[in-house]
């Protein structure tokens, strides 16, 4: 219970909302009770030929009940799902400000891309639990309990028999339904997840199987999975379907029982007989309201497991308390010390980088190069602190970064991403300026440096930047680290997706601004590189070499091998 | 939409049994429901009216608690023919979805919308279930039940009967008024809708950039602010339908009181009826209604999954139109075989020497897409290296797997060793074809497992083991506890791009083929990787004909014929110097790339 306790603080939250569609329904569910009891008791009056105004003022409160239960549900559903909604916005802040502190941690735990797309479906099933679970059962009390105290005033044992089939309806049938749920419901899920990788995994190597004659093997064992997830999902469907019939019957019963008792009552002398129909009338329609019940399981089910996912991604994870220390580099450029630096990623059976030794001097300017895979990026997001090494320590002006306040890391990093990240919203927006103020000339200036002159600062930038090419891109995440006023530029491929000649006078325009600064780029290419200060040649999470362009050269090493290599390669490189 | 009900009208022609049975199910279902009131009603009339003893109503009582249990195993069974048709319809389309992924859907698999069609053969097929698990049992019972409350009802009192003739439709007619409203509200402002649910995994994805621009606390109040407009613009479009929900409640309440007051006059001042019937009718008008407002509740189900099955339909139909296309292709096949087989008697595939391939202009276009390839007539000797070369997006990739038989040309011929290919012969023709791409396929499984399947058949460890040699991943295996028997792939181990491009050699090291297909890889790779894949390929190529997507210099320069596309066009074929020599782009494009690497 303890991973819906984000869920119970958010319904806390909104329980003025909460508090309203609780009275609503619990209105309406009595009034609709009290309608039909009361034509019930009209009818059985009549045999007793009274006079015809008390007709007529019955007939009018039912007709008033009757407007008074459409008008209280009216609300019940406009609160209740308010509620919902309010809850829904105050989950994703929750969630996100959570998300925060252990982010990109949380992200090499899992490797599958759809952990983001995971928590939002979650965070949205997270919301049912409200409408579906916890309000109910409320209202079935409620308006139970109220239809209890009418009825006791005519006879104890009726009264009895409704909070009989109140524990019933809405207790032990839900359980017995939960209870069988429990064991299916883990069983869909699983067989869900594999039918879906399966798919996945023939779609993506459907060349290849095509080729090893394997394509219809695989269709034969796809159709048994699709054919076992149907079985598990009929099952599933099925114990709901049980648990549905469970409690119409006991909605049955327990007016049979209200006829029975109060016939046996009736004769007894115990209970006057117009009352009688009064009462099963009132039976018939009390169950109304605990219709939910029966889907109840379903959805506890779901927002429970949604629940226990989300903490197991978000709780796990204590974030650390922040270290005080901060860069003092305000006039001066950032060194780099890098000693026997060791990391690998959670899953992974191989150390990302093994045993990094590497320095770099305040102002001095840095190339890495090697195959994709070699530990480049990972080297990049030590730096920023958004991991941390396995072993080995990292040194920012002599000050051990463990010590550093990540902040102000970031503060003095002008930084470029791989995937570089772009949000909805107008180039302005996307340009993160972190409330410093430039002027709209500078920007365009800067924009113009980057090539950009043909992208004005109001223009809409799509989700995930969907509406820019990959070059444009990278062009706006470089004229954002250009608009920042840290002195260490860490940038991780930056110019992949550009042309030759662009890529070339971009970079001028990087290197005459970070002329001062300690720079660090990760390459792709192996162009341009001359006017480094020095070269990393990293393999398998190794430095390979170290040294100038010319030095590199003349040694016919690694590098050289690779330079030949690239010598050789026409076509796509060349665009 | 007359493809929709052709999706679900086939689904429904075998379940015609089934519907039967659901349409019995309802009509005794209807039965008891009527049964049971009137056996209430009558409990009550002895009891309240005559003043009967318990033991007088003892049967009736017995009576009335067995047609309950009927009720509710009828309830059951009436539910349980609906799973059963749910799952079986189910099963159906996706059987149908996953052979039309599988037999017809080459180019689209080809050009990656993997994610989309996953979620059609897992989601949308599910969604659909609701249409013959909940939509079709409540139709079945909404139709025959209230129509035999409403003769019951004419039958003991004509009144009611009218007054039940005249408020009833108004409820489908409010029902169907709502859906159409809201949802014409919905669509306007789904722009709207989409973007504020979108930002919140928007900022989920983009969290390390704001983090590291500092940006973070600033989007937690955005995600609130958006979060927020999504509730409101969400309400107003929910106020509609309650507003309408509550005109329809209120109709309904209305309905009843003005059936009570009509019972009680009837009683009281006309003394036309008995009270045992006026219960009767009491008991019978709330169902009465409830039926209809399910039918309203099912509709809705009923809707969402059409539009499920729609998506599902859609698939079929667009795979079905490349079918069509690529069955155009197969017939000109066909008729040119008939012409082959009378001018060449040998048409076995041999296992041993080298094939000739011919392109015989070829034409080939993606469904509607512009993009369009033509070939002309090029002809590779058996046992040739063939290098194809243009810019990205030229067509190299689409041409190779033309030439691989992954594609059926639009219109034109591949001809191996002279002939066209039949059907029947694709298997033996991919017997002989290995394809190494810059992505290979690696399967969740052990090393050993992903180097076999190149082989077709049962392999020893020693040849796997062999193969994994001179693939020159001995190092790595060497370094991995299990050994060959280590499980890779999704949730094994992961191996680098130039590890999982050696193990693709080393599934073609066991095949030994004579056709090598290859696409060079364009980013760098390892040196190691680099190197044993320079000298792999030559080994391999000794005895095949070999085609590439050339990126290297010395592909192309070693090449015994090179083919070179520009815009989906082969433009010339020639040998390195020749081409170097009478076409201008080519020159250019090979001159440019090494100003370039050496500047």
């Amino acid at each position: 219970m303890n991973e819906l306790a984000i869920m119970s603080k958010a319904m806390l939250q909104e329980r003025k909302d909460i508090i309203l569609s609780i009275l609503g329904g619990f209105i309406a569910g009595i009034a609709g009770v009290a309608l039909f009891s009361a034509s019930g008791y009209m009818i059985s009056q009549t045999v007793f030929a009274p006079p015809l105004y008390t007709l007529i003022i019955i007939t009018s409160m039912v007709k008033l009940l009757g407007l008074l239960r459409a008008g209280s549900r009216y609300a019940e559903r406009l609160y209740s799902h308010r509620a919902t909604f309010s809850m829904l916005s105050r989950l994703r802040t929750a969630f996100f400000a959570k998300l925060i502190p252990i982010t990109p941690g949380i992200l090499n735990k899992n490797r599958s891309g759809d952990l983001l797309a995971r928590i939002v479906g979650d965070v949205e099933s997270l919301q049912n639990y409200f409408l579906r679970v916890a309000y109910p059962p409320i209202i079935v009390v409620l308006v139970f309990l109220a239809t209890m105290i009418f009825t006791s005033t005519f006879s104890f044992w009726i009264a009895g028999l409704f909070v009989v089939g109140m524990l019933l309806t809405a207790l032990v049938v839900p359980s017995i339904v939960l209870f069988g749920q429990r064991k299916i419901n883990g069983r869909v899920r699983e067989e869900r997840a594999l039918f879906s990788t399966e798919v996945t995994e023939v779609l993506y190597g459907f060349r290849d199987l095509k080729i090893y004659g394997q394509l219809i093997q695989r269709e034969q064992q796809l159709q048994q999975t699709s054919a076992t997830l149907t079985e598990e999902q009929q099952k599933a469907a099925e114990n709901l379907l049980r648990g549905q019939a469970m409690h119409t019957f006991v909605t049955y019963l327990i007016s049979w029982g209200v006829l029975g008792l109060g016939a046996f009552l009736i004769i007894d002398g115990a209970l006057a007989g117009v009352f009688l129909a009064m009462l099963i009338m009132a039976s018939l329609t009390v169950f109304e309201e605990a219709a939910a019940m029966a889907t109840l399981p379903a959805y506890k089910q779901d927002s429970e497991h949604a629940a226990k996912r989300l903490q197991e991604t978000v709780g796990s994870s204590a974030s650390l308390p922040a270290p005080s220390l901060r860069i003092e580099s305000d006039d001066q450029a950032i060194s780099i010390d890098l000693n026997q630096v060791t990391f690998q990623y959670e899953d992974e059976w191989r150390p990302a980088l093994q045993k990094v030794s590497l320095h770099l001097d305040a102002g001095s300017k840095t190339a890495i190069v090697g195959p994709s895979g070699s530990g480049k990026s990972t080297l990049i997001d030590l730096l920023l602190k958004l991991r941390t090494p396995t072993a080995g320590d990292i040194r920012l002006n002599g000050v051990a970064l463990k010590e550093l306040d990540e902040n102000s890391i970031w503060q003095n990093a002008n930084v470029v991403l791989q995937q570089g990240h772009f949000f909805r919203g107008t180039i302005r927006d996307n340009l993160l300026l972190d409330n410093k103020e430039y002027s709209d000339e500078h920007l365009l200036h800067v924009l113009h440096q980057m090539q950009l002159s043909h992208i004005l600062l109001n223009d809409i930038v799509y989700e995930k930047g969907e509406n820019l090419s990959d070059g444009e891109k990278q062009r706006l995440a470089l004229a954002r680290a250009m608009l920042r006023k840290g002195r260490l530029w860490l940038l991780d491929e930056p110019t992949s997706s550009l042309d030759y000649v662009t890529e070339q006078s971009v970079l001028q325009q990087i290197l005459a601004h970070s002329a001062e600064d300690t720079l660090l780029l990760i390459g792709h290419r192996l162009t341009g590189l001359e006017k480094m200060d020095q070269i990393v040649v990293m393999d398998q999470g190794k430095i390979v070499e170290i040294g100038s362009y010319a030095e590199l050269m003349d040694k016919k090493g690694y590098f050289y091998e690779m330079k030949k290599v690239e010598w050789q390669m026409i076509g796509e490189v060349a665009i | 939409m007359s493809r929709i009900s052709g999706l679900i009208s086939e689904q429904m022609s075998l379940q015609r049994k089934n519907r039967t049975l659901l349409a019995m199910i309802s009509l005794v279902l209807g039965i008891t429901m009527i049964a049971q009131a009137v056996l209430l009603a009558e409990v009550v009339q002895r009891i309240f009216v005559e003043k009967a003893s318990f033991s007088s109503v003892i049967t009736l009582l017995g009576l009335l608690l067995a047609v309950m249990v009927i009720r509710t195993l009828l309830f059951y069974s009436n539910g349980k023919v609906g799973l059963h048709m749910a799952a079986r319809a189910k099963t159906n389309m996706r059987s149908a979805v996953l052979q039309s992924l599988i037999y017809t859907s080459m180019p689209s698999t080809l050009r990656g919308q993997t994610g989309g069609k996953v979620s059609i053969a897992l989601d949308a097929v599910d969604e659909a279930d609701q249409y013959f698990s909940q939509y079709m049992p409540r139709m079945m019972e909404a139709a025959m039940i209230p129509i035999l409350i409403l003769i019951v009802t004419f039958y003991l009192h004509s009144n009611t009967g009218w007054i039940l003739l005249c408020t009833a439709p108004f409820i489908p007619l409010f029902m169907i008024l709502v859906g159409l409203k809201t949802k014409n509200k919905s669509e306007e402002k789904y722009t709207q809708l989409a973007e504020f649910s979108g930002t919140f995994l928007d900022s989920l994805q983009g969290l390390v950039s704001l983090k590291i621009f500092g940006r973070a606390n600033h989007q937690q109040q955005e995600i609130e602010r958006s979060s927020l407009g999504y509730r409101d613009a969400t309400m107003s479009i929910l106020k509609i339908a309650f507003t309408n929900t509550f005109m329809l409640e209120s109709i309904v309440m209305l309905s009843i009181g003005i059936v009570a007051l009509e019972l009680a006059l009837q009683l009281l001042v006309f003394k036309s009826m008995a009270f045992h019937t006026a219960f009767l009718i009491l008991l019978l008008i709330p169902e009465f209604y409830s039926l209809l407002k399910n039918t309203g509740t099912a509709f809705h189900s009923g809707r969402t999954s059409m539009g499920a099955i729609c998506k599902v339909d859609q698939m079929l139909a667009e795979s079905q139109i490349t079918s069509e296309l690529e069955d155009i292709g197969q017939s000109t096949s066909a008729s040119n075989q008939q012409i082959m087989k009378s001018q060449h008697t040998s048409t076995t595939l041999d296992q041993s020497t080298p094939l000739s391939i011919e392109l015989e202009d070829v034409h080939f276009h993606y469904g509607t897409d512009s993009f369009e390839l033509q070939t002309g007539n090029i002809s590779f000797q058996a046992g040739e290296h063939i290098a194809i070369v243009g810019k990205s997006g030229s067509g190299k990739t689409t041409l190779l797997h033309l030439i691989a038989g992954l594609l059926k040309p639009t219109s034109g011929e591949v001809l191996v060793n002279r002939k066209v290919l039949s059907e029947s012969q694709q298997s033996a023709w991919f017997r002989q074809v290995s394809y190494i791409t810059q992505h290979p396929y690696i399967f969740a499984g052990t090393i050993a497992e992903n180097i076999s399947i190149g082989a077709g058949r049962q392999v020893s460890t020693a040849e796997i083991e062999q193969a994994a040699e001179e693939a020159g991943l001995t190092v790595l295996i060497d370094q991995l506890q299990q050994g060959l028997e280590t499980v890779i792939g999704d949730g094994g181990r992961g191996l680098s791009g130039g590890e999982k491009q050696r193990l693709a050699l080393a599934r073609a090291f066991l095949k030994r083929p004579t056709i090598i297909l290859f696409d060079e890889p364009t980013v760098g790779l390892d040196l190691h990787t680099e190197q044993v894949l320079q000298r792999s390929i030559a080994l391999l190529s000794q005895k095949a004909t070999m085609i590439t997507v050339a990126h290297r210099l010395y592909t192309i320069q070693d090449a015994d014929q090179i083919v070179f596309m520009d815009h989906g066009a082969v433009v010339d074929t020639g040998r390195h110097d020749e081409l170097i020599g009478r076409l201008p782009l080519y020159a250019e494009m090979v001159n440019v790339q090494q100003k370039g690497g050496i500047a």
